[in-house]
């Protein structure tokens, strides 16, 4: 039943929005980390600059997104409307945005204070959402393999930051807890478990229906988010005891499937009755491309020695699996969701006797387009930094602050559209200057 | 037990085809043949909501007493896309390709987040409450949505 009373209608805009426009800053502290620290940076993973630049990616870029994008999506695509939508995002969002910025500063610092204190926040923030959401999905029932993936999901999201926060407390070397063992399963829940599952269950819907492509197979449909959590599970079990040779068969297993979802998506979306592509789908393939290669370059190191050694394996995939795989789709999805809910916000408000202008109006093809390029090159030139820290670090850095300040920008913009456009229904009579910039 | 989920989410693709359809004519700047498969598709929706509206929708509320709960949402969200369709029309008619690739872009999201809602939520609820009446029930849609029965505009 209360799938049913959540199903009339969809969150504030103010909801999900919050977390939209503050994911790009994180992108430009990333960028501006990067060039404050410079090549040091890329050392090696385990620099605190460099586990400070991964977590503005994931827990300030891309946490902010894939929450603010399930608070839009669940009443959508599992009838199920969290209770106080505006609330939850408010309080979620004033806790992470603080405990992120904390983490950032204690991964840097090594301070205990700082990082206990961002554990709080981003605990409270986390706990708080799982239960928003875990309340919603409560009584709906899986009926298709998107449900079940959000669910799922939800259990990727408590195991990365549970451990998460374990691995931030610990992080002064007194517990005598296996850091090592810890950070490898935190990782592979975060990218997988989390990330992985919630990415795959979006794309079971937003693949076919956006790009007008045939359905995945059935088999992925229903047994991915299970099988990846089951495998996942193991190898976490089998490495926490310390059995090394399981534990690689394991590990592959997992590398595997993100490999053939990256691959299945490809081939689905090559099938698209779309008459050509835009931004968004690039967006797509580009993603998927990377997660291939991401996964390509795990291989070759478990099977290379000579490439195993080298610091610069681990750097590359997580640069490719994080800038290139999931910001990618990231932002592809951003340029249809931002939109679409200024149009629909704004179609509401005019209540059928006002229409409101086309979702293309919103933001201009031609800015997002360049957007896109400009994040190319921030993808290009920050794995040419890996590999060449000297030459390419400060390149990268501007190019990765550049990306997204095009793209908080390009938000703006709508946000701007929404207010101008919003104003005009309310008072239609009123002489209203132009808003500055919004084409 | 997916009998109407089945039957009702192939039409929803059948009317997916259908605006590509469109899509690739105005890609080639062949007006005459949009306007003629736009015709086509804007058919097909409209004789898709006439089939929720007047036979799908009706015996649900009629069968569950839930007259105010997801029909009427999904009614208000068939008067949206009927705006939407009147628009693209008219950017057609006008030759207007970003006009039209604009409301016909707003008109698939529109569409397809609709068809998610109702084939993730509510087909599945026609399913759970309506399994007596398929046999009465799936012929009546068909003929509705072959368009044999008048649909107002």
């Amino acid at each position: 039943m209360q799938a049913l009373l959540s199903f009339e209608q969809a969150p504030p805009i103010a909801a999900p929005f919050r977390f939209f426009l503050t994911a790009p800053l994180f992108a430009i502290l990333a960028g501006t980390l990067l060039l404050w620290s410079g090549p040091e940076l890329l050392a090696s993973r385990w620099t605190p600059s460099a586990l400070a630049l991964t977590h503005l990616i994931t827990v300030g870029f891309m946490l902010q997104v894939m929450l603010g994008a399930m608070i839009q999506i669940l009443p959508v695509v599992a009838g199920a409307n969290m209770a106080r939508p505006l609330l939850v995002s408010s309080l979620v969002h004033a806790a992470i945005v603080p405990g992120a910025l904390l983490l950032t500063a204690g991964l840097l610092t090594s301070q205990p204070l700082v990082l206990r204190l961002a554990v709080l926040l981003l605990g409270i923030g986390i706990a708080l959402f799982l239960g928003a959401a875990g309340h919603a999905l409560v009584g709906v029932r899986s009926t298709n393999p998107t449900i079940q993936g959000l669910k799922l999901a939800l259990i990727g999201l408590a195991v990365t930051a549970g451990l998460g926060m374990l691995l931030a407390v610990a992080r002064d070397g007194s517990s005598g807890l296996p850091v090592l063992q810890l950070t490898a399963i935190h990782l592979g829940w975060g990218l997988v478990g989390w990330g992985g599952i919630l990415l795959a269950a979006v794309a079971l819907v937003v693949v076919p229906m956006f790009q007008i492509t045939p359905p995945f197979p059935a088999w992925f449909a229903h047994g991915f988010s299970w099988s990846v959590l089951a495998v996942l599970s193991s190898w976490s079990i089998v490495v926490g005891a310390g059995w090394q040779r399981p534990s690689a068969v394991l590990a592959a297993a997992v590398v595997l499937t993100v490999a053939v979802f990256a691959a299945l998506t490809l081939q689905v979306q090559r099938r698209s009755k779309r008459a050509r592509f835009d931004a968004s789908q690039y967006y797509w393939r580009l993603a998927m491309l990377c997660l291939l290669a991401a996964c390509a370059l795990w291989f070759a190191a478990d099977s290379l020695p000579a490439l195993a050694q080298r610091q610069e394996w681990p750097l590359l995939c997580g640069v490719l699996a994080l800038l290139g795989g999931f910001m990618s789709v990231m932002v592809g999805m951003l340029y249809k969701i931002v939109p679409f809910l200024v149009w629909l916000h704004l179609q509401n408000l005019g209540d059928g006797r006002v229409a409101a202008p086309s979702m293309n109006k919103v933001i201009a093809a031609r800015q997002i387009d360049r957007q896109l390029y400009a994040h190319v090159a921030s993808l290009v030139l920050l794995l040419a930094a890996v590999i060449w820290p000297e030459w390419f670090t400060y390149p990268a850095g501007i190019a990765l602050v550049l990306a997204n300040v095009w793209l908080l920008y390009n938000l703006l913009t709508a946000v701007a559209f929404y207010r101008y456009q919003r104003l005009k229904m309310v008072a239609p009579t009123s002489a209203i200057p132009p808003p500055q910039g919004t084409c | 037990m997916h009998a109407i989920t089945d039957f009702m989410a192939n039409d929803h693709r059948a009317c997916d085809a259908m605006l590509v359809a469109v899509e690739h004519t105005v890609a080639k700047r062949n007006w005459e043949l949009a306007r003629s498969e736009f015709a086509h598709y804007r058919d097909g929706m409209l004789h898709h909501f006439a089939a929720e509206e007047s036979v799908l929708f009706p015996l649900f509320e009629e069968t569950t007493g839930m007259y105010q709960g997801p029909t009427q949402v999904m009614r208000g969200e068939h008067a949206q896309m009927r705006l939407l369709l009147t628009a693209a029309a008219s950017a057609l008619a006008e030759q207007d390709v970003d006009d039209y690739a604009g409301n016909a872009e707003t008109l698939l999201i529109m569409m397809q987040q609709h068809n998610v809602k109702e084939e993730n939520v509510l087909y599945p609820m026609c399913d759970q409450h309506l399994a007596d009446h398929v046999k009465v029930l799936l012929p009546t849609l068909q003929t509705q949505i072959a368009g044999q029965v008048e649909v107002p505009t």
